[in-house]
């Protein structure tokens, strides 16, 4: 069962761009690129030089289901609205009239817009959760580089793998 | 995404009438096959995602094979057999019935037979591999030596380097390892389950050398990454010996008790310090140093090859030999967290358990059959390379007609585009009276051939992997073959009663034959069939550390850091004894002339993530992921010394001839080479090589390191 504090959560370290969420996502979602439908998890390949070197970054960029969503509130509609039960921003697309006020007002570049010009974006696959799975993405991602749950739960995670990464450095040195 | 629904949500169950079933993905091949879960609805896919319970992928799954639906209904499937109806290459069929179709190639085979004798037919596979078995049968009843494969140019060379140095290859023991050196492999972008078991590696604090001339997610988690020029690592590798040597941190044991030609070996690297290291690498001194230390000096360390990148150069076997030397050197070979020795099941994966495959491809020895293409242009490739024959030699001997002439080629998943000057690949094909090609999709070499022949995705077929974990998979048809495709076994089996009707185990169908397979293993069809998503072995072979105490599998019986079988071709350039580094034949080092006029290093064929060859470049998924275009890759720096954009037209050429593609800046290339992928029809980068740039060792192409110019197209396409 979902609960308001589970959300999407990317960790950037693990991350290669590989795109194996955003397939899932469309594989889900029946969203087909010739139709001009894009998935709702989109890959950046990010390059800077720092002072000693070039280094590369990906990132598998999708909607935040933002507490605050400036989308909702922007919504002339109502299309958007809050699911109470996940706490995600969703779209009633029967109800969305194409005027993209989202798109103004989403300081991500989240929502993208079909054929019919209704607003197309993550609905954090709300449907597997209520049945018990992970969202598409999150199940396809090989790295843990997304993760679906209490961001709390996810940090107790990265933190005892980076513990016992360092008991194992210990252990070497000893 | 209306209304979400438990049906729109595609969750199974009786209410939505969704049900999923087991299977495996072979998009990519071998050692990497993901187990499915596959999402049915009225017999047809509707989603596809990766098994939680399979040990090699974990329940991910990467882009290719998330795009399996799009792979598995894609219009451009073959939909029955066809026979060439305008002139060969017009692309012009008729559709025939499998009788029809089954009954011309054997027609054109015993012909071929008749007149010129069973080597006259050379029999390939390209992708995928499940069948390989099942074809090198095929040949060898039907008499010929001629069977080859996509390892001609893949993984074997890699093989031979390890044969060559230890006589039994060893994987790495990651699990078990404090130091992982991964030398030029990208399993992040090519085997994720392969990245993923680094990643819990690197959780429990093992150290990691990464070698690779590109920047990759590998190398960003690398603790030492060494930017070696292309086709420099042997000269890398003998500085890192040098090094390990004069500080004299080897096993002094293991070399002085299970070695053969140290002595030898040490005065030849005494000239690679560091500093000539890095003047041929490219790689500071101070990286070489350190990477040696750490490599020697952990408890356990080992060494991650890879399929290719380091073999596809012209000196590619002697730099690995000198590669794996680091590990004989250091006394991790054959232990536990070193490259560790199991013998092989099945196809080239050692699964912990034992079958039949040896004995079931091959029911006559190659002693009693013509001798293979290549057999002496590649006499190494002949003695120590799996039996196979060499296709590389294929285009010459089509042209010489020596030793003997070649007149039929039956093709399964083969690709024109995989030989180095392509095009003059496919001229030489003229010669052959015919030529039968069996794939899912109608590619160009299809629409090249005389008979074309409807193979299925491995979710319309069953196949049998293991994995090297114990883990053993006989996969179940989750839908029936579509059109009028058939498994590429079954499309054997059909080819050997017309050709071979006298081969006991063909007769018996495709069950028999896999239960005659696995009985070593004590398991039986009956019993896999019962998990098709795969289990588990019961009694899982663990084989003993040091196998090598009771004699290495070499001529000297010892590891070599002198080759005993090199040293018979003493006076051929390029067999050195020694792990002697040459240059590539087309680089900066060796031919400065043309380097004048080509500045570029040209490096080819790594992988994109969405991409594997061209199987699935194709689907509008996977194509999503990357810019609509062929593109190389340039460096940032180069682009701007030569007014380059992003998605400028660039004209990419060698000496051999030349292809439009678009620019890609990217940190991911090194300063001074470019980087081209494989597998555009519209921009073929193999045309920019000669047919016998090749590896004299292993007949491999010098696909990663030749010489090349950048010019930006000023009209750029639109």
């Amino acid at each position: 069962m979902m609960t308001r504090n589970q959300s999407i959560i990317v960790d950037m370290e693990r991350c290669v761009g590989c795109g194996a969420c955003a397939v899932a996502c469309m594989d889900q979602n029946d969203l087909l690129p010739e139709r001009g439908e894009t998935s709702c998890r989109r890959i950046y390949q990010m390059e800077y030089t720092d002072e000693r070197d070039a280094v590369i970054q990906y990132l598998s960029a999708g909607c935040q289901h933002c507490d605050d969503s400036p989308c909702l509130i922007a919504c002339p509609t109502g299309a958007i609205y809050r699911d109470e039960r996940s706490g995600a921003t969703l779209v009633d697309r029967d109800r969305c009239i194409g005027c993209h006020s989202c798109a103004l007002a989403c300081p991500f570049g989240t929502p993208r817009y079909d054929a019919d010009d209704r607003m197309l974006k993550c609905n954090l696959c709300a449907g597997r959760v209520e049945a018990g799975m992970d969202p598409a993405c999150v199940k396809a991602c090989a790295f843990g580089a997304l993760n679906f749950g209490d961001p709390n739960r996810l940090q107790d995670d990265k933190e005892s793998r980076y513990a016992n990464g360092l008991a194992g450095a210990f252990a070497r040195t000893r | 995404m209306s209304r979400i629904t438990r049906l729109t949500a595609k969750i199974p169950g009786p209410d939505t009438g969704i049900e999923v079933k087991k299977s495996l993905c072979a998009i990519c091949d071998p050692l990497t096959q993901c187990g499915l879960d596959v999402y049915l609805k009225d017999a047809r896919i509707i989603k596809i995602e990766g098994s939680a319970e399979h040990p090699f992928n974990k329940g991910a799954i990467c882009p290719k094979g998330a795009a399996g639906r799009q792979y598995v209904y894609h219009e451009n499937r073959i939909k029955t057999p066809l026979r060439r109806v305008g002139p060969r290459g017009s692309g012009t069929f008729e559709p025939i019935s499998w009788d029809e179709a089954l009954d011309s190639i054997a027609e054109g085979c015993m012909t071929a037979k008749s007149g010129y004798g069973p080597e006259s037919v050379i029999f390939f596979s390209g992708y995928t591999k499940y069948f390989r078995p099942y074809l090198r049968r095929l040949a060898r009843s039907f008499g010929s030596p001629n069977y080859c494969t996509e390892s001609s140019t893949c993984f074997m060379a890699t093989a031979m380097a390890q044969k060559l140095v230890f006589g039994a290859p060893g994987g790495p023991d990651m699990a078990n390892t404090d130091c992982l050196m991964v030398w030029s492999s990208n399993p992040y972008h090519t085997a994720h389950g392969r990245g993923a078991a680094i990643d819990r590696a690197l959780d429990r604090g093992m150290k990691m050398i990464v070698v690779d001339p590109r920047r990759t997610p590998t190398t960003s988690r690398a603790h030492i990454h060494l930017r070696p020029r292309p086709g420099t690592d042997g000269a890398l590798a003998l500085s890192m010996a040098n090094m390990i040597i004069e500080e004299n941190i080897y096993d002094a044991d293991f070399v002085a008790n299970h070695t053969y030609g140290f002595e030898e070996y040490r005065e030849y690297v005494r000239t690679f310090t560091p500093e000539r290291g890095e003047e041929l690498t490219g790689v500071p001194a101070a990286n070489i140093r350190a990477a040696a230390r750490m490599f020697a000096t952990a408890r356990r360390a080992c060494i991650m090859p890879s399929a290719s990148p380091v073999v596809h150069h012209t000196n590619g076997v002697q730099n690995y030999r000198a590669v794996f030397m680091l590990a004989a050197l250091t006394g991790n070979y054959d232990v536990r967290g070193g490259n560790f020795v199991e013998p092989p099941s099945y196809l080239y994966v050692s699964g912990k358990m034992k079958t039949r495959e040896d004995e079931f491809e091959n029911p006559k020895p190659l002693s009693e059959l013509a001798p293979r293409i290549g057999s002496d242009r590649f006499p190494v490739w002949m003695e120590i390379a799996n039996g196979e024959a060499q296709s590389m030699h294929i285009p010459e001997q089509l042209r010489s007609g020596k030793p003997y002439p070649l007149k039929c080629l039956i093709g399964f998943g083969m690709n024109y585009r995989m030989w180095p000057d392509s095009e003059g690949f496919l001229k030489s094909l003229r010669n052959l009276d015919l030529i039968v090609n069996a794939d899912i999709f109608m590619t160009d070499t299809c629409r090249r051939s005389d008979i074309v022949l409807p193979a299925c995705t491995s979710l319309e077929r069953s196949e049998l992997r293991c994995h090297s974990m114990g883990y053993v998979q006989l996969s179940s048809p989750v839908i029936e073959p579509l059109y009028e495709s058939r498994s590429d076994v079954d499309i054997i089996i059909d080819l050997a009663k017309r050709l071979c009707p006298d081969d006991p185990l063909f007769k018996q169908g495709y069950r028999a034959t896999l239960d005659w397979i696995l009985s070593p293993s004590g398991l039986t069809v009956d019993e896999l069939e019962k998990s098709p998503g795969g289990m588990f072995l019961k009694n899982p072979i663990n084989p003993p550390e040091r196998k090598y105490e009771s004699g290495a599998r070499t001529p000297s019986g010892k590891i070599e850091f002198k080759s005993t079988v090199l040293e018979k071709y003493g006076e051929r350039p390029g067999f050195e004894s020694l792990p002697v580094y040459n240059p590539p034949k087309y680089s900066p080092d060796a031919s400065p002339d043309m380097a004048k006029e080509y500045p570029f290093i040209l490096n080819t064929g790594s992988r994109l993530p969405m991409f594997i060859h061209s199987r699935v470049n194709h689907l509008s998924w996977t194509r999503s992921l990357r810019a609509n275009h062929p593109a190389a890759d340039v460096n940032p720096e180069d682009a701007r010394r030569l007014n380059i954009a992003q998605n400028d037209g660039l004209r990419l050429s060698t000496p051999f001839g030349s292809i439009e593609v678009r620019a890609n800046l990217t940190e991911m290339v090194m300063k001074g080479v470019v980087h081209m992928y494989h597998g555009w029809g519209s921009a073929d980068v193999n045309t920019l090589f000669e047919g016998d740039y090749l590896d004299p060792i292993s007949g491999f192409p010098g696909f990663k390191s030749s010489l090349c110019k950048i010019e930006r197209i000023v009209e750029a396409a639109a």
